[in-house]
């Protein structure tokens, strides 16, 4: 077993170095992490070994399984995915070997366990470029991947989100909250911060490695949105790369809501707190690099229980009253159960609320007025009025209407900005 | 027989007199005892406050977020805490000492006693203040998970996970300090089994229909289709 990280003991299985050690260095490396994938990492495989070939012939790569302790042979089907030997466009194949290492986790088994490995293997291989890559990602393409890897193996980006084309009410807690809070907060706007396919540069993985908070729950919970964090705040070099189609999420029930709002929301609190010295500088938001399409919603009819929403979110409302006056500043709790208490039809959760409700919940953490998890699940009813109202206002919205949308909420937050630094600092 | 009365009647007046007249010195020195522990209490208070102030104990507590866990159970800040602790204290001491100069039969001894337990009270207050904080946690998670679920009566879920690590605290405590041992055991297993009991039948029988749904929900391989379709995807 080896020590990694110098800041918190990380061990690597014997096992694990001795097949890092047989790879040797390397140019490229793709992670893979994994839970019962059994059936769908082959395709994965197949695809980043195209993308290999295709896009980088002469680099030295390696596929990275890390698996977090599945019991269907993922592991056997990802060293067993048949080599692809298609060749590029101008006919030739890759003039390296394409090298498979898997491993489990070393620690705990957790998706930041899974991702801190990946990271110490690449640190170890002095891997130039790094993707993560789901191993269930359906429309995944050698060329998505490729777009992935590019930007950090050529052009010096240290970090690559995707960007996808979605459904128009897919994806709201990131258009709604991640998305604009981090612009307004960190000056630079990443519309993707909790992607399961993405890119970055041994410079960031380096950094990342070295970090502290490893052992926190964000971290642990939601790695990729912490990395994506930790890039717009530090001062990476960002950009971002259009990969089509996201595949649509079969179910999304409550728990999937509270399980979603708990780990990146944390994970951005944790991080607005961390960077305290960085933000507080900081005014206006600058563009990030994009290649490609900058947004691309679509609008086939879906059907959405608002009812539920609604129920949820007045019930949250009553019920969590005694939490919530904790949290937020008297005019903005009355006014929040003034809007719970409204007509269904007539619902409107308007951004400046919206705006100052979660500028209030961040410095509630800060000044950690409540247990920090407990605080963030009190966001939960509210998002979903938020979300509820949002609904109703675009039930029939054009994405370009909703787009602009977006954009107002953006502009809000970085309105408002003044007001959290006015809170952030009340108790000091 | 009236002479006899009347003497009867002087004898007790005598005694009463007696009794007063040695009773209320006694009285007026532990009234100035306690007066004066008043004063030096509160004197103590304010001198320990104002060093704990001077050594910026709040923040250290602040950053350490013991503060917190005192916010949590509704009290002061700790420099506050162990200055009023303080002034408790000094003051029950002399009170103690004050009573002791009464020279009552039997409430000496019952003072020593008092004295043998502090160590044992001690604990069981500790006990109940770690109870209290355990009940406001737990019961807040249950709060907000079923409100986040949509469980219906999320109160009722919170208040009943309260009630019951309260009990269990103030059972513990009591039993630390060895009051009605028995009497407090049999208590405890008698509401905590029928508390059970009660919720068993009540969401068995009463509950019918919602004791076939949550089944489902956690263990039904297909889910309703609309049910799948709930909310919009988060992410």
């Amino acid at each position: 077993m080896a020590v990694i990280s110098s800041t918190e003991d990380f061990l690597l299985a014997d096992d694990f170095l001795r097949q890092l050690m047989s790879v040797g260095e390397v140019d490229l490396l793709v992670g893979i992490p994994s839970l019962n994938n059994a059936t769908t990492i082959s395709r994965a495989v197949e695809m980043i070994e195209q993308a290999f070939q295709e896009s980088f012939p002469r680099d030295r790569v390696v596929i990275l399984n890390v698996d977090d302790g599945s019991r269907d042979s993922t592991s056997e089907a990802f060293l067993s995915a048949m080599l692809s030997k298609n060749s590029n466009p101008w006919g030739l194949t890759s003039l390296r070997t394409i090298h498979r290492i898997t491993t489990s986790c070393s620690n705990a088994p957790s998706q930041g366990g899974a991702f801190r490995t990946m990271l110490a293997a690449a640190d170890l291989l002095r891997a130039k470029a790094c993707a993560v890559i789901s191993p269930v990602a359906s429309n995944l393409t050698p060329a998505c991947i490729s777009a992935l890897l590019y930007p950090a193996a050529r052009e010096n980006f240290d970090y690559v989100a995707p960007l996808y084309r979605r459904h128009r009410f897919d994806g709201l807690l990131a258009r709604h909250l991640l998305y604009p809070m981090s612009r307004a907060i960190f000056g630079k706007g990443i519309r993707e911060l909790h992607s399961e396919e993405f890119g970055f540069s041994c410079r960031l993985g380096s950094h990342c490695l070295n970090q502290n908070g490893w052992r926190d729950e964000a971290v642990q919970f939601s790695p990729e949105t912490w990395m994506a964090l930790g890039a717009i705040s530090s001062d990476f070099r960002c950009c971002q790369t259009f990969l089509g189609q996201k595949t649509r999420p079969v179910t999304s029930s409550g728990t999937d809501i509270v399980a979603a709002v708990r780990g990146n929301v944390a994970a951005l609190f944790s991080c607005i707190e961390s960077q305290q010295v960085v933000w507080m500088e900081r005014t206006g938001s600058e563009p990030v690099p994009t290649i490609g399409s900058d947004h691309d919603l679509t609008s086939e009819p879906v059907r959405v229980n608002r009812k539920r929403m609604l129920e949820m979110f007045r019930s949250g409302v009553s019920g969590l009253t005694t939490i919530l006056e904790t949290i937020l500043e008297p005019g903005t709790h009355a006014e929040i159960q003034r809007i719970a208490a409204m007509d269904g039809r007539r619902v409107t959760f308007a951004a400046e609320v919206w705006v100052r409700t979660l500028y209030e919940f961040a410095a509630a953490y800060h000044h950690s007025v409540l247990n920090r998890d407990h605080l963030i699940q009190a966001l939960v009813p509210l998002y979903r009025g938020r979300i509820y109202s949002f609904l109703l206002e675009h039930h029939d919205s054009s994405p370009e209407e909703i787009e602009a949308d977006t954009e107002t909420l953006c502009l809000e937050f970085e309105h408002r900005r003044p007001y959290l630094l006015e809170k952030w600092k009340a108790r000091e | 027989m009236k002479d006899m009365i009347i003497r009867g009647l002087q004898q007790a007046y005598e005694n009463m007199v007696n009794m007063m007249a040695e009773f209320l010195p006694r009285l007026v020195v532990m009234l100035i005892i306690g007066l004066v522990g008043l004063l030096i209490a509160f004197a103590l208070k304010y001198l320990l406050r104002a060093i704990l102030q001077l050594t910026r104990l709040d923040r250290l507590s602040e950053e350490s977020g013991a503060s917190r866990i005192l916010r949590h159970a509704a009290l002061p800040s700790i420099t506050e805490l162990l200055s009023r602790s303080l002034f408790w204290l000094t003051w029950l001491a002399f009170i103690l000492v004050g009573i002791s100069v009464l020279r009552i039969a039997g409430l000496q001894e019952q003072i020593s006693h008092l004295f043998q337990l502090l160590p044992q009270v001690l604990i069981a207050i500790l006990i109940l203040f770690v109870g209290l904080l355990a009940g406001n946690f737990f019961s807040r998670a249950a709060l907000l998970t079923a409100v986040n679920a949509g469980y219906r009566s999320p109160q009722l879920w919170s208040g009943s996970i309260r009630f019951v690590i309260w009990i269990l605290a103030i059972s513990m405590a009591l039993e630390q300090v060895g009051l009605a041992r028995q009497t407090v055991i049999t208590a405890f297993s008698i509401v905590f089994g029928a508390l059970m009991l009660a919720l068993a039948i009540a969401f068995g029988l009463g509950g019918q229909e919602l004791a076939r749904q949550t089944l489902d929900r956690y263990f039904g391989e297909k889910k309703n289709e609309r049910e799948k379709e709930q909310e919009p995807s988060p992410l």
